[in-house]
């Protein structure tokens, strides 16, 4: 893993100048010291949101889906709209590890454990909407093909929601152990700096007995090279068969071929954009600034405007079909229910157009990629557009399909609607918060690798060249 | 003598210690648990125990868990009645009555409940058809508001105690007189019962009183006719039929009779395309203006002055008197077409103007209507009530000239205009007897109530029309406390014999014998021997002239002008009561649970400022429930109600339904449900006048919600174009080229190869053989006039749930069967398709494949099926459903929900009455009972399919369509409805479908889904140009719609 070229110009992926020591020291200090106040705030407020969302979820399972404000028409709303969005989120982390280490990207180190760790809770998350939008979440289990006594019945393997199952439960496992298998040496770090006996049990138990020796690095090499050839599919086809519950419809604005790539492009938006928000925030919480640097920063904005752009492309291509293919469904949906700003769902359109295609194309300017602050608003402007754009596809393809007479009311969510949303971020963030907490949030071993790649021969090359007198640089620049 | 010892082993023998300890020991091995003799608790537990306790303790705490199952008891006949097979329906020949209305109907018992109304083919007048009261009328029978005992000023008394009561308070009369107040009695036998208790009072009456009156009619009858009564319309004899103001489809006279003789004149046949003419002159779109032809929109102050123009351009005078330039040329047109078809022309009028009738009654003298079109043999006895005696009858008791007053289904405390008046003068009255099965406005006041037995439960007959007769058997045993009204009346006139033995004796004798008696009761109906020939009733022309100056002199209506019409499920406000009723959709304004003001576009853009052409605006109004709420005042009464705005309404006018605004002691259903519009109406004359010609409305700045079962109302717009879904043509554009829409239909086909080829070359699956059964259903869009008989009829076959306001107006009704009713063409006055609209059964069923437990599915016979307990909730087949047909169980609706008590707070009360152990008794036990969670649908009614197929099966022959009847299909009173097997080349569906090659056409073709349910499309017999998407709007030149 170690990459033999030294780069003289790149910048340095940990600044500092941190010896080996010191990077330990660091991202352990978290986990040792006591936490924070504003950590205790963050962990009641997250704490506070879930038990909302336990309760709305209480109440939407003991009364009925009726609880929410879908109808007749409408069958999805909020819940699928939540699913697909934090399913999306869920794709930064995988795409990090698994993409970039294969390709050999040496930054993604500083960020892929808390990315990692957003995935998996992003899909934990995602989870309970499907479960949950279920008039009879008691009976579930019939989504499982397992051998039962109920006679012939048997999934249908050609529900693309049956696909879903098979999707988001694989995604899930093979993130969680590609995310537990490198925090393993980490863990073993701290069960070797543990004070107490429990902490040490606890790690210990945790690190399954790590004890650093080649035999375990090699092993663990090999399979996160394995894992990650695992995930690299699995990230384009888990919003790839998401995107399948609509495209495989009847439904204008859903039945369309350039969904999957059009919400993998999305997924990865909306994913590092959220990467950026929690990283920006942990990065300064817990003065890891050496560690999440500005080229980091710079890099994932550089995804963003790519990925944005995608996106933008393919709400482009859907309006011209939709004028192109002179479906006059088609041409309904897209340019009467969507891009008609004053159609009644209209805003949610422009918004996303506002949010996903025009704002992130400010990340041309290298400048703005690397101010924090812009970086930070734009992270959650993204994940606003995101979210709209779920919103749209879902809401605004529904409620006015083929029947005029079944054209339905206003949809504005109730309030155990947005709760059960709340949780969600209510159990997003505990899980975060706990994370960062007791976990390394960056991958000790794997900063370690990157530490000397290219910070000191810059640092070296940098200094020289300060030091040089103007015609000497001049003169060997000149060559 | 040593005893000797037997032994059967050496253990016994020696006796050892080991032995003592196993005769002990209770089992021979150590027990499982290996508790060491130190209590379970303290116990080490090696893994193969806990796994044991794990095991013990997870079955112990399912099986305690599981004893929670209630207990429900299902007690067997210990002497079994012959006639009743558990599971077999029964079904007994009665008689809907209520108010005047009369419906031979059927009543299906299953296990000594009656469950269901069917029709009764054998009467001549209903032919087997229902009507959406009537179909709801067997909720009425296990309503939890019925009164359950007699009552002697409000306290529960025995019926001998309240029949003293009567006696006391009938002996202390004296001198005044006692007073039958009723409905219009349609049963001879009761009249007789009448006559007998009234001998006995010297100086006693009898008064009729119809809620909503026809005296105008019956007096202008007696003015031109001599009798006082109504002859029969003949709509299938007429050939142009010239309606002003009234809704005979629905609300008018005998609707369920007309409908059944106007929808034959309707249909058409392919090769020899005709059809009748329907002319309406209306003020607020009624479902029969919506049927016309031709509509034209007046005031209701100028139906007199239309009749009176009609009448003079018949005999050849021209149009006169009227400014409206569109309606003069209307009444012209109109009046040209009727004399044009003498003797096959009719003219009817909704006016309760005993003049206006009369110059109706010449213009349909000069159009030779007389034995014809109108018939004075058959007169129809729905209706004898006249305002003035009931009027009288008012000032009679505030004067305290009635000594008692005794009250069968009137309800003047509610229905009457000065109300007020009628409760003081209730109060005056010594003595107040009310039958009523429930405790109404009127019943309230009154201080001995002995409530009457429902239909279904009681004896009696009617003579709907003069001649033919319906007889009444009960086909349950009392519920209640109660007794029939008439068995009351005998009693206290000292009869010997009950009504029963009255009614028996009466019919016999008229029979001639016992087993005449059988038969008629077994068939329900006593029809002539032949049919009477059609006679015209000797016309007296010297009241014409009067009628006429009267008319041309009246007073000209006021700025704004109101109609007070009725529902077709509601009506006069019996069925204000009725969950069913309630949630029956207005066929044009498709609300429920609530009357509102109805005003025109034009006067939506001066007075709420909103404009329906601005989209915005149109989408503004329709996604949101909140609706503007507009102060209506009439002569200083005033009301205040949420607006709808309705296309086709009169400019200037507004209408209001009657029959809401009831008390809360007729039904939770009931409940603060709309405002009582009767106060408006105000006597004019000699006769009630449900219009009002001065009008003031005041905009408020209130909101309220309406909820709306449908919210958009176009499928013609620029940018809804939705042709596919509903087809219309005009008569004259078929008969000049009848395969427009055929060819229509290949177009749109063409890019997968047309309508020949399509169902292969549209997918690129394999297509298979569907031989054996398949079922299908063609719909007659001509024919249907959205009365709403199947929805209920659906609602009651299927036990489909009542979900109240608040969940419909959420978007969350259940209605299998649902009547789409869109607007085309001019917004002002615009053409209207009444669509009936349930599962297609789609061969190719969109919903099938996305669900991921397969819960929907398709079988051998073409059915979509749906499994509810297969079902988890997902919703998706629901989004995925091109016809938005599937409806998902938002709340526990039916109590059948696992999790227990989890309605209250949540749902309205009606809803929770609805699932009360009473009410509960009127669901079909043939079909599941859906909990909460899942989704249902139309099944085609599958469990009629599977009783017609074994039928079939047990007489050993093929299944053919007598042996069919779904509930839609068999309450239709238009027969819009073809239902059967497609594949059997004899059966009705066959023939609709092959027989009418160029209306036929399938709701959204295109999209390859293949449905089982065809429509005929919409043929409407007007001058217009032909009125589809291909000549309307100009069609997109290629059109690859495809979307399967």
């Amino acid at each position: 893993m170690h990459l033999k070229y030294e780069s003289q110009l790149r910048e340095p992926l940990v600044t500092g100048n941190k010896d080996y020591h010191q990077v330990t020291e660091d991202i352990c200090r978290p986990i040792e010291a006591k936490p924070t106040k504003l950590w205790y705030v963050g962990f009641f407020i997250a704490v506070t949101l879930l038990m909302f969302g336990v309760y709305s979820v209480y109440r939407e399972v003991t009364y009925g889906i009726g609880q929410w404000n879908l109808n007749k028409t409408i069958g999805w709303g909020w819940d699928i709209t939540n699913f697909v969005w934090w399913v999306g989120i869920g794709h930064a982390g995988t795409l990090i590890s698994a993409i970039l280490l294969l390709f050999r990207q040496g930054w993604r180190t500083g960020v892929n454990r808390a990315a990692e760790a957003m995935t998996i809770f992003a899909v934990m998350c995602a989870g309970q909407f499907p479960i949950f939008h279920m008039g009879r979440v008691w009976m579930a289990f019939f989504v499982l093909p397992y051998p039962n006594t109920r006679g012939p019945l048997w999934t249908n393997f050609n529900s693309p929601l049956l696909w879903d199952v098979f999707a988001i439960s694989t995604y899930f496992t093979v993130s969680l152990l590609f995310w537990y298998s490198g925090l393993i040496p980490d863990f073993a770090t701290v069960r070797d700096r543990a004070k107490t006996k429990l902490r040490k049990l606890l790690y210990g138990v945790a690190s399954f007995g790590w004890t650093g020796s080649t035999k375990h690095w090699q092993r663990h090499e090999s399979l996160s090279l394995v894992l990650a050839g695992l995930s690299t599919p699995l990230v384009l086809s888990v919003h790839t068969i998401v995107s399948f519950d609509f495209a495989t419809s009847v439904i204008p604005g859903w039945h369309t071929t350039i969904f999957p790539p059009y919400f993998v492009a999305g997924a990865v938006f909306s994913g590092f954009a959220m990467v950026q928000t929690l990283m920006l925030m942990l990065r300064k919480i817990f003065v890891l600034e050496d560690y999440i640097t500005l080229g980091h920063i710079e890099a994932m904005n550089k995804v963003i405007v790519l990925t944005g752009s995608i996106v933008g492309c393919a709400y482009l291509t859907e309006l011209f079909m939709g004028w192109y293919s002179q479906n006059k469904y088609e041409g309904y949906t897209f340019w009467y229910s969507r891009a008609n700003l004053f159609s009644p769902y209209g805003w949610s359109y422009w918004g996303m157009m506002a949010c996903n295609v025009i704002s992130p194309q400010l990340f041309w300017s290298r400048k703005l990629r690397r101010n924090l602050f812009v970086t930070f608003f734009m992270s959650i402007i993204v994940n606003i557009g995101m979210w709209f754009e779920r919103f749209v596809i879902i809401v605004t393809s529904l409620y006015r399909d083929y029947l005029p007479s079944s054209w339905s009311p206003y949809y504005s969510p109730s309030i155990w609607e947005m709760g059960f949303y709340a949780g969600t971020f209510g159990l997003f963030f505990t899980c975060f918060f706990l994370f960062a907490k007791y976990f390394p949030v960056i991958a000790i071993a794997e900063i370690k690798y990157v530490l000397k790649v290219s910070g000191d021969n810059y640092k070296a090359g940098v200094e020289k060249e300060e030091k040089m007198p103007v015609e000497e640089f001049v003169h060997e620049y000149a060559h | 003598m040593e005893q000797k010892k037997y032994w059967q082993s050496f253990g016994e023998l020696n006796d050892s210690e080991a032995y003592q300890q196993s005769g002990k020991d209770e089992f021979q091995e150590q027990l499982p648990f290996e508790a060491d003799n130190k209590g379970l608790m303290e116990a080490v537990t090696p893994r193969r125990d806990f796994l044991k306790y794990l095991g013990f303790s997870t079955a112990a705490a399912a099986v305690a868990a599981s004893c929670e199952i209630p207990v429900k008891k299902a007690i067997p006949f210990a002497n079994k009645p012959e006639d009743i097979v558990p599971g077999v329906a029964n079904y007994y020949a009665t008689t809907y009555v209520q108010d005047g209305d009369v419906l031979s109907v059927l009543a299906r018992v299953r296990d000594g409940r009656p469950i269901k109304i069917e029709g009764n083919d054998l009467s001549p007048i209903y032919k087997g058809c229902t009507t959406a009261r009537a179909e709801a009328s067997v909720l009425d029978l296990y309503d939890t508001a019925r009164l359950r005992f007699p009552t002697v000023n409000g306290k529960e008394v025995t019926f001998d105690a309240a029949d003293k009561a009567v006696a006391a308070a009938l002996g202390n009369v004296g001198a005044a007189p006692v007073v039958i107040l009723t409905t219009s009695i349609v049963s001879p036998t009761t009249k007789e019962v009448i006559a007998q208790f009234l001998a006995k009072y010297p100086g006693s009456r009898h008064v009729t009183y119809d809620a909503v009156s026809y005296s105008g009619l019956l007096l202008a009858n007696e003015a031109t006719y001599g009798k006082r009564a109504i002859p029969s319309y003949r709509f299938d004899n007429a050939k142009v039929i010239a309606s002003i103001g009234a809704d005979f489809l629905a609300t008018w006279l005998s609707p369920a009779e007309f409908a059944k003789q106007y929808a034959p004149n309707r249909r058409i046949d392919e090769k020899n395309p005709q059809m009748s003419k329907h002319f309406q002159f209306e003020s607020v779109l009624s479902s029969t203006g919506a049927s016309a032809d031709e509509r034209f929109l007046c005031r209701p102050s100028e139906w007199g002055a239309i009749a009176v123009a009609l009448l003079g351009a018949i005999n050849g005078q021209g149009v006169s008197g009227i400014a409206d330039k569109k309606l003069a040329e209307g009444i012209e047109k109109t009046a040209k077409e009727l004399a044009a078809n003498k003797g096959q022309s009719l003219v009817v009028c909704a006016s309760n103007d005993v003049n206006v009738q009369i110059v109706v009654n010449a213009i349909n003298e000069a159009l030779q209507a007389g034995g014809k079109t109108i018939d004075w043999t058959a007169t129809i006895n729905n209706r004898q009530g006249i305002d003035t005696e009931f009027a009288a009858l008012v000032e009679d008791m505030n004067a305290g000239k009635v000594g008692a007053l005794l009250i069968h289904g009137a309800n003047p405390a509610y229905s009457w205009f000065a109300a007020d008046k009628f409760k003081s003068g209730l109060a005056k009255v010594n003595a107040t007897i009310s039958f009523s099965a429930k405790e109404d406005e009127t019943t309230s006041g009154c201080k001995i109530v002995i409530p009457d037995h429902h239909f279904l439960e009681s004896w009696g007959d009617a003579e709907p029309k003069t001649g033919y007769f319906s007889l009444i058997q009960p086909t349950i045993y009392p519920l209640f406390k109660t007794r029939q009204w008439q068995d009351s009346l005998l009693k206290w006139s000292g009869a010997t014999t009950d009504y029963l033995g009255f009614v028996k004796q009466y019919w016999i004798g008229k029979l001639g014998s016992e087993s005449a008696w059988d038969k008629a009761l077994q068939d329900g109906v006593i029809n002539p021997a032949a049919e009477a020939p059609l006679t015209a009733g000797a016309f007296n022309a010297g009241a014409v002239a009067g009628a006429v100056s009267a008319v041309s002199s009246a007073k000209k209506g006021g700025k704004v002008e109101l109609v007070l019409y009725q529902k077709v499920g509601i009506g006069e406000g019996q069925g204000a009561s009725n969950p069913f009723l309630q949630e029956l959709p207005d066929p044009i304004t498709r609300a429920v649970w609530d009357n509102y003001l109805i005003i025109s576009p034009a006067k939506a853009r001066t007075l709420l400022d909103i404009d329906l052409n601005n989209n915005g605006q149109a989408d503004k109004y329709e996604t949101v429930p909140a609706k503007k709420v507009v102060k209506v005042t009439v002569n200083g009464k005033s009301i205040e109600l949420p607006t709808l705005i309705i296309p086709g309404t009169h400019p200037d006018t507004v209408g209001i339904a009657l029959g809401y605004g009831r008390s809360e002691k007729v039904g939770k259903a009931a409940k603060n449900v709309g405002k009582n519009a009767f106060i408006l109406a105000a006597l004019k004359g000699n006769t009630v006048d449900f219009t009002a010609s001065d009008v003031t409305l005041e905009l408020t700045k209130e909101t309220y919600e309406v909820a709306l079962t449908q919210t958009h109302n176009r499928y013609d717009t620029a940018q809804g174009n939705r042709t596919e879904v509903v087809k219309e043509i005009t008569l004259a554009a078929f008969k000049h080229d009848p395969e427009e829409i055929r060819r229509e239909r290949e177009a749109e086909l063409k890019p997968f190869g047309g309508i020949e080829n399509y169902e292969k070359e549209g997918t690129i699956y394999p297509v298979y053989e569907r031989p054996g059964i398949k079922w299908g259903m063609s719909i007659d869009l001509n024919a249907c006039t959205g009365c709403g008989a199947c929805v209920v009829a659906c609602n009651v076959e299927n036990n489909i749930p009542v979900v109240g306001k608040n969940e419909a107006m959420r978007y969350h009704d259940m209605h299998w069967l649902r009547i789409d009713r869109y607007y085309s063409g001019d917004m002002d006055n615009p053409n209207v398709v009444f669509q009936p609209m349930m599962c297609q059964h789609c061969d190719n069923a969109p919903c099938e494949n996305v669900c991921p437990v397969a819960a929907t599915n398709h079988s051998s016979e073409g059915l979509n099926q749906m499994t509810y307990n297969r079902c988890i909730g997902t919703r998706y087949c629901a989004n995925n459903c091109p016809y938005k047909v599937r409806r998902f169980n938002w709340a526990d609706y039916t109590g059948a929900d696992s999790f227990p008590d989890n309605q209250r707070g949540e749902v309205d009360d009606v809803v929770l009455n609805m699932n009360d152990d009473l009410t509960r008794m009127v669901l079909n036990p043939d079909v599941t009972v859906r909990s909460r969670g899942v989704i249902e649908k139309c099944s085609f009614c599958v469990q009629r399919l599977q009783d017609a197929k074994l039928k079939a099966k047990k007489a050993g022959r093929p299944m053919k369509d007598a042996d069919l009847d779904v509930a839609c299909k068999s309450a239709c009173p238009s027969d819009c409805f073809t239902f059967g097997n497609v594949n059997d080349k004899e059966s009705d569906i066959y023939k609709a479908r092959t027989q009418n090659p160029n209306r036929i056409f399938y709701a959204l073709e295109q999209i390859h889904v293949m449905p089982n349910v065809s429509y005929l499309a919409k043929v409407r017999n007007s001058d217009e140009p032909a009125h589809n998407g291909g000549q309307h709007h100009a069609a997109p030149a290629a059109e690859p719609a495809h979307h399967g």
